[in-house]
């Protein structure tokens, strides 16, 4: 008898249990789907000064870098001063979206100036500028 | 013959789930791909606007210069970039003003480290113009 249950154990059913399986990747899925901000960031080197006092900033942000040789980059593609403020209020007319300017500790001060202007000028409600934090 | 084959069917009832599991599979990898984790530090840098900021220039209010080598002018005396937290304290009194003329060739890094020093020395109104 047991004999002949092991045989049709054996013989009928081979197959995995997936069920576990699929819950874990539903909850990889969702976690995924829950943090994915869809963010274009400069993909530059930058040294980001470092501060006493900053604060953790928006994950979904408007990334615009000013490098130390005084280039400014968003997405990958370097544009002129100018450019920023058009590219910029292109995107905040899709959503409005803070914008941190990453500029690199050895960038002219000036540069930094004139994207912060232009960004401003474009609409930009908060913009804030990224700092490694830490140091004095 | 055909309805013991029914029959056999209806012993195992159950919905094939390999293709929703190739689907999900297929988004799991997308959403794991295109996810970045953006950790960004940093402060928020407001200013009011040029008109108000005119008026603040007329009222006499305090002013961190640097200049075009880097130095941190208060008072037109050169101020350490250690001290500028407890001058501006000492200096602010119950204001809580500040304005940073910084010249547009010094560089990022200092105006930023004095920015954070003068918040930390009590400024929470703080603005920033550009001398060329």
């Amino acid at each position: 008898m047991s004999r002949r249950l092991l045989t049709r154990e054996a013989e009928g059913e081979t197959g995995i249990d997936l069920s576990p399986m699929i819950d874990c990747i539903f909850i990889l899925l969702i976690f995924f789907i829950v943090t994915t901000v869809f963010v274009e960031e400069p993909g530059v080197e930058i040294l980001k000064p470092g501060v006493r006092l900053d604060a953790e900033l928006e994950r979904n942000s408007i990334i615009v870098a000013v490098t130390a040789e005084n280039k400014v980059v968003y997405g990958g593609k370097e544009l002129s001063v100018a450019g920023v403020g058009a590219r910029v209020r292109q995107l905040l007319n899709r959503d409005d979206l803070p914008v941190i300017i990453q500029a690199d500790a050895r960038a002219d001060h000036g540069v930094f100036s004139d994207v912060w202007s232009e960004v401003k000028n474009a609409g930009a409600k908060k913009i804030s500028l990224s700092t490694r934090s830490g140091q004095g | 013959m055909a309805r013991r084959s029914i029959l056999a069917e209806d012993e195992t009832v159950g919905i094939d789930m390999s293709p929703m599991i190739d689907c999900i599979f297929i988004l799991l990898i997308f959403f794991i791909v295109t996810t970045v984790f953006v950790d960004e530090q940093g402060i928020q840098v407001d200013k009011p606007d040029a008109a108000a900021t005119a008026m603040n220039e007329e009222a006499d209010d305090i002013a961190i210069e640097i200049t075009e080598n880097n130095q941190i002018l208060l008072d037109d005396t050169e101020v350490p970039l250690q001290q500028v937290a407890e001058r501006v304290r000492a200096k602010l009194g119950d204001a809580t003003s500040l304005t940073i003329r910084a010249h547009s060739k010094s560089k990022h890094g200092v105006f930023t480290s004095v920015w954070d020093a003068a918040r930390s020395g009590g400024a929470h109104l703080l603005s920033f113009s550009t001398v060329d």
